[in-house]
């Protein structure tokens, strides 16, 4: 684990996780998810956690973004302690295609929550056509979400977390229900968009490849109730290639280490 | 109504929202197509989104609408001219007269001015149920324990008659249009509200979360979260609304009133003027038909995105 408790290192971590534990339920139907959870995030960095389906990773994400609040534990977001959704952060939901609004077209869904943060209607816009643009979706701005095929309606919701200008974006399995090309063209919009913008990335997925290919850190999250059980340094730098990284011995190695220790429970 | 109340928890008014319907709400329910809330939310529709079913396949024109819902009513009239032409039964007269009485009483204005009036309470206290009943629906659908403390009163309310309601409304606070329009407003208040509560009820958990973490201020996410999320909902509950609000109207009128088309009818047939008292109701009829045609553009309007969306 990467506890790091000299003070110039804390100013860098924009994300920290420090024995947080999360329930479901009480008495009977009391449902422990997450046990004495530690993460760490630094500024820039692409994280991912990765675990079996149903470990609780969702819930985790609820808990990250403030829309649950753990019953132990403390989560510090740019230095501040969480207790509702933080400013910093912006989601990008598992079932993205029910986050967007069928109301709105996707310049209206992408520029919609800039409205709340005080942007005039012509920034807004401005904001929003920018980034529909950036994930590919340029002068598409006046079709609505269910005129869009699944893999757009996910740029469209990338889109707006983007435009929403946070420091750090939540992802959660943003890509596990499109097909596999649009699935690798996505993880590598989605890497391109944070090399570019220097947005600090924590995306939550149970696919090892998809960890391993998008992250600087993995998470291996286990057991019942879920915890950290490994933290692995992927080191494959800047320059991925859906091909070449994953063909990369240390890639394989990482892979076989993690479902090693996903196995173990 | 009484079967609405069987699938739903006690705490949750909105799911009998559609129990006053009788068949008329003909919205489907959006959450039931969504998901997570939407069985809940759905319960007490189930008629009428089974009514609704071929029309959300394939929405037909504005033009095909009308042509498929006029051909009928032609031929009920050409029916009803050509039976009761020789009506010799003094309370059957035939539609030719009806009709002239009709002509008469409209151009001299007698009956003009009583549809004129019949109507200024119609919208003025259909109105003022919409405002309240999306405004307090709109509430009462975010915030779970208010909605558990009223729960009772609005069933209590809802299940009253809204017409055994007129005399006394109207014995308490006179004769003018103002009590008239509140007893209108009174009664289509009810299926406005469990509408609008249903239809908040059904908004996208996902949305909601979107909303939260996005930080968007309570005022912007009424406006153009919950509201248009639970419009098509609402809508139906206008939709339900407007013939209660005919039938209180006309009701509402036939006491102690000197005006209006609830006036004229019963004062014809008071008079045995029998053909004026046909021409009465049926114009009450056409008035009605004419208002939910007229709503029928006004929804389709309103929800495009709702029937393009639900149509794919
Ligand atoms: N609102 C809730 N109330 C009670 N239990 C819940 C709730 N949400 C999730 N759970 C339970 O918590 C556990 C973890 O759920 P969670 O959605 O966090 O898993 P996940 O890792 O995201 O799964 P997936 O990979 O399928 O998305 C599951 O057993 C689930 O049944
Ligand atoms: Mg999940």
């Amino acid at each position: 684990m990467t506890i790091q408790d000299s003070p110039a290192a804390a100013t860098t971590h924009v994300m920290q996780v420090r024995g947080m534990s999360m329930s479901y339920g009480t008495g009977a139907a009391f449902n422990p998810i997450l046990q004495d959870l530690d993460l760490d995030v630094v500024a820039g960095e692409f994280v991912s956690i990765v675990g079996p389906s149903g470990v609780g990773k969702t819930t985790l994400l609820r808990c990250l973004s403030g829309l649950l609040t753990p019953q132990a534990g403390t989560i510090t977001v740019s230095g501040d302690e969480v207790h509702g959704p933080h400013p910093d952060l912006a989601v990008v939901f598992q079932d993205y295609s029910r986050s967007l609004m069928p109301w709105m077209t996707t310049r209206e869904n992408v520029a919609f929550p800039l409205q709340g943060k005080g942007l005039g209607k012509a920034e807004r816009n401005a904001l929003a056509d920018e980034n529909l643009a950036a994930v590919g979706l340029a002068g598409q701005g006046d079709k609505y979400p269910w005129e869009m095929s699944g893999g757009m309606q996910q740029r469209v919701a990338i889109a707006r977390a983007l435009a929403y200008q946070a420091k750090v974006l939540l992802m959660d399995e943003p890509f596990a229900s499109v097909d596999a090309q649009t699935r690798f063209d996505l993880e590598d919009l989605v890497l391109k968009l944070q090399h570019e913008l220097g947005v600090t990335i924590l995306l939550v997925t149970h696919d090892i490849d998809e960890a391993l290919y998008l992250a600087d850190k993995v998470v291996v999250i286990a057991e019942k109730p879920a915890t950290v059980v490994d933290v692995i340094e992927t080191g494959f730098g800047e320059d991925r290639d859906q091909l070449a990284t994953k063909a990369d011995p240390r890639f394989a190695e990482a892979r076989a280490r993690i479902m090693h220790r996903l196995k173990k429970d | 109504m009484t079967s609405a109340t069987a699938p739903a928890s006690p705490g949750d008014v909105g799911t009998q929202a559609n129990g006053t319907t009788s068949g008329t709400g003909s919205q489907p329910s959006r959450a039931s197509r969504r998901g997570a809330s939407g069985g809940r939310a759905s319960g007490g529709r189930a008629s009428g989104g089974r009514q609704a079913a071929p029309r959300r396949k394939k929405p037909p024109t504005a033009a095909g609408q009308l042509l498929q819902s006029t051909w009928l009513i032609v031929v009920v009239l050409v029916l009803w001219w050509v039976l009761s032409a020789r009506s010799t039964n003094f309370f059957i007269p035939s539609l030719q007269q009806i009709l002239e009485a009709l002509g008469t009483d409209l151009t001299n204005g007698v009956i003009a001015g009583g549809a004129l009036y019949s109507l200024s309470n119609l919208f003025v206290g259909l109105a003022i149920a919409v405002v309240l009943g999306v405004g307090l629906g709109l509430v009462l659908g975010e915030v779970g324990w208010l909605r558990r403390v009223v729960d009772p009163v609005i069933h209590f309310f809802r299940c009253i008659p809204q017409a055994a309601l007129v005399p006394l409304i109207i014995g308490t606070f006179g004769i003018g249009q103002g009590p008239k329009m509140g007893t209108i407003a009174f009664a289509c208040f009810w299926p406005i509200l469990l509408n609008t509560i249903d239809g908040v009820l059904g908004v996208e958990p996902t949305v909601r979360h979107f909303s939260k973490v996005y930080r968007v201020p309570k005022p912007l996410y009424f406006r153009r979260v919950v509201l248009p999320a639970a419009l098509p909902q609402i809508v139906a509950g206008v939709r339900v609304a407007l013939p209660i609000g005919i039938t209180v109207m006309v009701v509402s009128e036939m006491f102690a009133s000197t005006e209006g088309l609830g006036f004229y009818i019963l004062n014809s047939s008071a008079t045995f003027q029998v053909p004026q008292t046909w021409a009465g109701a049926l114009l009450v009829g056409v008035v009605g038909y004419l208002l939910s045609v007229l709503f029928v553009f006004a929804e389709r309007r309103l929800l495009r995105w709702y029937y393009a969306s639900g149509a794919k």
